[in-house]
Parts: structure tokens; sequence; C-alpha cells
């Protein structure tokens, strides 16, 4: 916490040259404190915000600017947009993320609720190892693993299409998505899941009627979570696709790979990628919150 | 309508722990049992074992003569109460109630009439949609019970379900539960860790400790002729006196002596407990209820042979009656395996006519009702009776 200046309390402040203590002054002075702190406090809030904002206000700007006006900084215009749909097919690539998302997600979810749920209410024997084994894949680097991966599908023929990508995608999504559903699911009471079998539920059922219905907070968490992070992604997107199933982020990888770049397009395709992952965002932001302190208090 | 048994029921967790051991108990057609102990005494592994939420280790569980030991609960047509209620959170009071029909494909006529007859019942109506989070803990309780009741099913199991309400709800609830529980006439397993529960609600009353249990019988026999230390010393608020004493044979009869105190014992009680005999000269530990300790002074023809003086540590007033902890001048009785279950002091509480004038620092002269004394084998703990 930042320590705010502010008048000593008890003593001292009674000694203070100007005579009597003002009843209830040290009250006084706790709250002048907790202003203080709280204005230091939105100060850096300010300034953090200012930091994060600027490359977003930097690539709107200049996304509506010709290459010189660019270099000068000065003056708007549409000639970025129209050298990036002139070079990138952006409609199909922006389909391409969309179908590769979507895909990889679906897998995640269904993978990460059933396993989640199994963890941690279907206690068997190894299961604690079993689940460790699946929290440690959390530490495997992408990057250190992709050749190998990419062995393995070239191996049974999944490179140059969606389903290579998308197995990639929802391989490197679901220890997390999984662990996040396990922990959710052990905050609910193992009683609700009891009552739901003496109610004539299988655990099929339960999971199906009671299980999956509360763990919407924690779904639309590792929803967001994995479609920012997969409609971000550059490498699978770049070696798991043919050209013509690219997603937008590998497209706009290539735009810059020519002689020249021109950074108004870069901008203009940048902010076209981005809006999707910002909507997506903001539709499930309150359940995000909800899902990201799950499990800090009652 | 059904009967229950549990035949040398035992439970054994992966760990070792024993949680019930050999357990024997019936439940009668329609009765109230309830199973009551201290907290990790066995009685909710007990109750989740008949439920089949807990696998048995060995012996037998049977409904209706139907041994249940691989039937998997949902087909068992039991109906459970948790402590924590478990009521489903996203849906609405009545789906709450109707769930298990559902799910047992009931028409959707009789569905609605039965959540209807048990909202009128335990007064849900105005509440049947909301949801759980919308209500009181008393309500929540209440749709608890519904939910259970909708079913009409062979049993219903009770784990503690009035423990997360507050003192004057659980009274009120208590009350609503046993009547209930007549007038539909479903045999029900209660647990509870409340003796006070146990005696209002039960038809008859299961005391376990460590897994075994300790005596089984109507809420009256288990206060009046309490089996065991254990039972002796659970039972009752505030618990039976216990202090280790010894037997001699005095002129005409028995006396029981403990610390600088002799007590004669009359012989209605000698013929009543004929065991005694075999205890002459030897130690037992002597139980005396606080009600069965009166002022002297209070009492019209006190009899000098069951009078003790004990000096006077605390007075606690409680209103309708005073109880006086005086110091008995010897050891308390402390069990070995149950000395932390046993309430044991090196003193006696008396439950006095609030008109006493005994004071804190006096010595008070107490009246002995000697033919309500119990009296237990040291090395058993087991009464002493025949």
């Amino acid at each position: 916490m930042t320590a705010a200046p502010a008048a000593p309390a008890g003593p001292a402040s009674a000694a203070r040259p100007g005579g009597a203590t003002p009843p209830g002054h040290g009250w006084a002075a706790s709250r002048l404190r907790k202003k203080m702190s709280t204005w230091v406090l939105f100060t850096l809030m300010v300034i953090v915000a200012i930091v994060m904002l600027y490359p977003f206000w930097y690539l709107v700007d200049n996304a509506f600017r010709s290459p010189g006006q660019f270099d000068r900084q000065s003056g708007h215009a549409l000639s970025g947009w129209k050298e990036l749909f002139a070079n990138l097919p952006v409609g199909s690539q922006l389909i391409n993320s969309t179908l590769v998302c979507v895909a990889a997600i679906a897998i995640i979810l269904v993978v990460s609720t059933t396993a989640g749920f199994a963890f941690a209410k279907l206690r068997y024997r190894g299961s604690g190892t079993v689940f460790l084994l699946v929290v440690s894949a959390l530490m495997v680097p992408l990057q250190s693993i992709i050749i190998p991966e990419y062995v393995n599908l070239a191996k049974i023929g999944l490179t140059n299409s969606y389903a290579g990508a998308v197995l990639v995608y929802a391989a490197l999504g679901t220890p997390f998505a999984t662990f996040l559903m396990a922990t959710y699911y052990r905050g609910i009471s193992d009683e609700l899941i009891e009552a739901a079998v003496i109610d004539g539920l299988g655990y099929e059922r339960t999971f199906l009627q009671i299980a999956l219905p509360l763990s919407l907070p924690a779904i639309a968490t590792v929803t967001v979570l994995q479609f920012i992070q997969i409609w971000d992604d550059l490498l699978v997107g770049l070696l798991f696709l043919p050209a013509s199933q690219r997603t937008i982020t590998a497209g706009l990888a290539t735009l810059s790979a020519g002689r020249t770049t021109s950074i108004p397009a870069l901008m203009a395709g940048s902010l076209i990628s981005a809006l999707p992952a910002i909507g997506v965002y903001l539709i499930f932001q309150r359940h995000l919150v909800k899902g990201l302190t799950l499990g800090m208090g009652k | 309508m059904s009967r229950i048994v549990l035949d040398s029921v035992t439970k054994q967790f992966p760990d070792g722990t024993t949680a019930v051991q050999s357990l024997d108990l019936e439940v009668g057609d329609g009765e109230l049992l309830v199973l009551v102990g201290p907290s990790g005494c066995g009685k909710t592994t007990a109750l989740r074992m008949v439920a089949g939420l807990e696998e048995v280790t060995s012996g037998s569980i049977y409904i209706d003569d139907r041994p249940v030991n691989d039937v998997e609960p949902r087909h068992r047509d039991i109906a459970m109460v948790f402590q924590s209620y478990a009521l489903y959170p996203h849906l609405s009071v009545y789906d709450n109630m109707a769930f298990s029909l559902k799910y047992r494909k009931v028409a959707k006529s009789e569905i609605r009439q039965r959540v209807a007859e048990a909202a009128r019942i335990l007064e849900l109506e105005p509440y049947l949609a909301r949801k759980p989070r919308q209500l009181s803990g008393g309500q929540r309780q209440r749709v608890a019970m519904g939910r259970a009741i909708v079913r009409q099913p062979r049993a219903f199991l009770m784990d503690e379900p009035l423990s997360n309400l507050d003192a004057k709800l659980r009274v009120q609830m208590r009350a609503e539960i046993a009547q209930l529980q007549r007038s539909l006439g479903t045999t029900t397993i209660y647990v509870t860790h409340d003796q006070t529960e146990a005696m209002t609600l039960g038809t008859r009353v299961a005391v376990i400790s460590g897994g075994v249990l300790k005596q089984a019988a109507a809420p009256q026999e288990l206060y009046r002729r309490p089996a065991n230390l254990f039972v002796a010393g659970f039972i009752g608020s505030p618990p039976m006196n216990l202090v280790d004493a010894a037997i001699e044979r005095g002129d005409g009869g028995l006396t029981v002596v403990f610390g600088p105190h002799r007590l004669g014992v009359p012989a209605a009680v000698i013929a009543e407990h004929p065991a005694l005999e075999r205890h002459i000269g030897g130690q037992i530990v002597l139980g005396v209820r606080p009600e069965n300790l009166h002022d002297a002074a209070l009492v019209h023809d006190s009899d000098p042979a069951a009078i003790i003086e004990l000096p006077v540590r605390l007075r606690e007033e409680l209103g309708s009656e005073v109880h006086i902890h005086g110091a008995i001048g010897t050891a308390a009785h402390v069990s070995g395996s149950e000395s932390d279950d046993v309430h044991s002091l090196a003193t006696m509480v008396a439950r006095m006519d609030p008109r006493t004038a005994i004071r804190e620092g006096q010595t008070a002269r107490v009246q002995v009702d000697t033919t309500a004394l119990h009296f237990f084998d040291r090395a058993t703990g087991e009464s002493i009776r025949r």
C-alpha cells in the first residue's frame, strides 16, 4: 500500500501548536489518510490505463492514414484500408479464424467440463496423479513441442487442414481449462451432487442437469480466455494451415513479410482482427470476473 | 412404509479408519429412529450407507427384507434431507420439489398435485416461483423437506437437517418435523449430535460412540436406565454426575462411599440391582442426575443417611431452576477411552428449586434421592443391574 503522508494521531497531534484537539480528530485524520491513499491509487491507475490504452489509440489513429501521412503523423485517409482489402482476403480469413476458434473451443469445453467434473467429484484410484499430469502440461511451452507436434500430425496427414490446427489448439488449451473447471466443480458441494443421485439421476445426468448449468461462469471464463488466445495465435496458424485456410492473425503476418510494409494497412488489419476478441470479452465480461474470482470466499 | 434393518454393518475407510463397527439396528415401520452421538462417531456414515452413498465394508442392509448393499441410491426409494439442504440453486422452489418426480416419469398432472400438496403442508405456496437464494434459512429447510415428501419414499433419511438454523427456529422446525413425520407415518432415520433434538424427536434413540452402538431405546428408557457410562454422560443436560465410589456392606444394607461422603442404598434399589452384591468391597462408578440432588432445607422429611455436605463453588441462576456446583472432595470419574466425551469434573452439579438459599462459599446440605442412583462397573463401563 502507498503510505500517504498524514497527520500523526494521538498525543503528538494534541501537542501541535494551535491548542485543543477537537473531538473526533483521530477519525478525521484517518478519513484524510484514506482519501489521500484513494487519490494516489487513482492516479496510479490512470497512468497504467494510459500506458495500456495508448497503443490501441495509436493503432486506431494510424489505421486511417496513408503511408505518407503516417510518416508525417498528420492527416487521415482510407488508403490503408483499400490496400489491406486489395492484398488480403480479410473476409475469408475472419471466417477461418472463427471456424478454428469455435471448433477448438467446443472441443476444449467438452473435454474440460467432463474431465473437470470427474476429477472433482468422481474420485477414483490414481485420480490425483492423473490430475497432476494434466496440470503439469500447463508448464510446457508451446514452442518446445511444436516441431514434434508437427511431425506427429504430418504422419497422420492432418497438416495443412483445419482439423490439424483445431486439434493442436484444443490440446494446448485443454489442460488449463480442465484445471479451471475442476477447481470450479470442487466448489460445488458434494451434497448437491449426492442429492441429485438420490433423486434418481445417474452421474451422467447429474453432470448435465446440475453441474453444467451451475458452471456457466467458469464456462464463460474458459471461452473468453481461449478465444483470445486462439484468435491471437500466430505460430500454429502459420505452421498448420495452408494459405487458403489462414486465420486473420497469420494473414496479417504475411502482409508484413513483403519487401515494403505498409504500416497503415497493417494497422487496419490489426484493428479488424482485434474487434472480435474485444466483442467476446465484453459479452462475457460479467461472468468472466465471477469466474476468475471463484473460490476466493463465500 | 417400510422397515430398515442393519445387520452387523461395518464401514472401514481406505485409510484404515473404522467409522462404523458391526452396527445392528432395526427401524420399524413408521418409526422415527434418531442416531445421536458426538461429532465423528460414525452416525452420518451409517446414514449414508443406508442411502447408498457409502459402500458397506461388511454386513448387510435391508430395506423391507430386501438386501440393498449393491443397489444404487436411486433404486433404493429413499429420500434424504441434507445438512446444507442441497437445494439446486438454479431451479425454482417448484422445480426443486418436482425434480425427482420428473426423472421418475411421474405424470405432469400428478407432479403438480403432489408439489401443491407438499407446498400447502409446508406453507411454501407463496414461494414456489422463487430461487433458493431468495429464501430464508427456515424456508430453505422446508423446501428440502418438501423435496423429500413429494417423493412419497419408503423412508426419509435426515442428516442434521436443523443444524444450520438459529436456536429459536430450530425449536420450531423440530416440532414441525415431528408433527409431519407422525402425520405421514414414513419410516425415518434422523441423525443429530444434539441430544435434546434426539430426545424430543425420536420414537427410539440410538446412541453411537466411536462407531459402536452404545444403546438403542425409547428416550425415557435411555434417560432412566442408561446401559453404560457413555450414555449416562451423554444424555441429559446438565449431564449426570459421575464419581468413583466404593460399595460397602453397612448395618442392614449397602453403603456407597465416595470421598468423605457415605450414602445408604435403599433396599428397593438393591433389589433392582442384584448385581451390586458382587461389587461389595470393590470399586464402582456412581451416577447421580442433577435433579436428584435437592436442598435439604427445602425437603420435608429429609433422610439423614442420604445427606451430603458440599462446599459450593458456583451458583447459576436459570430462572426456573438454579444450578449449584459443589466440590465433592474426591476426583471425579474419568474413564480412559471416553475421557474426552464424558463430562467429568471434581464437582457435582445439582439442579435445585429456585427458592434455595444456598450461596457460593457456603457448605450446602444436599439431599440425595437415593432411589434414583445409577451404578456402573468401573472396568467395563456397563451399568450394574442383574
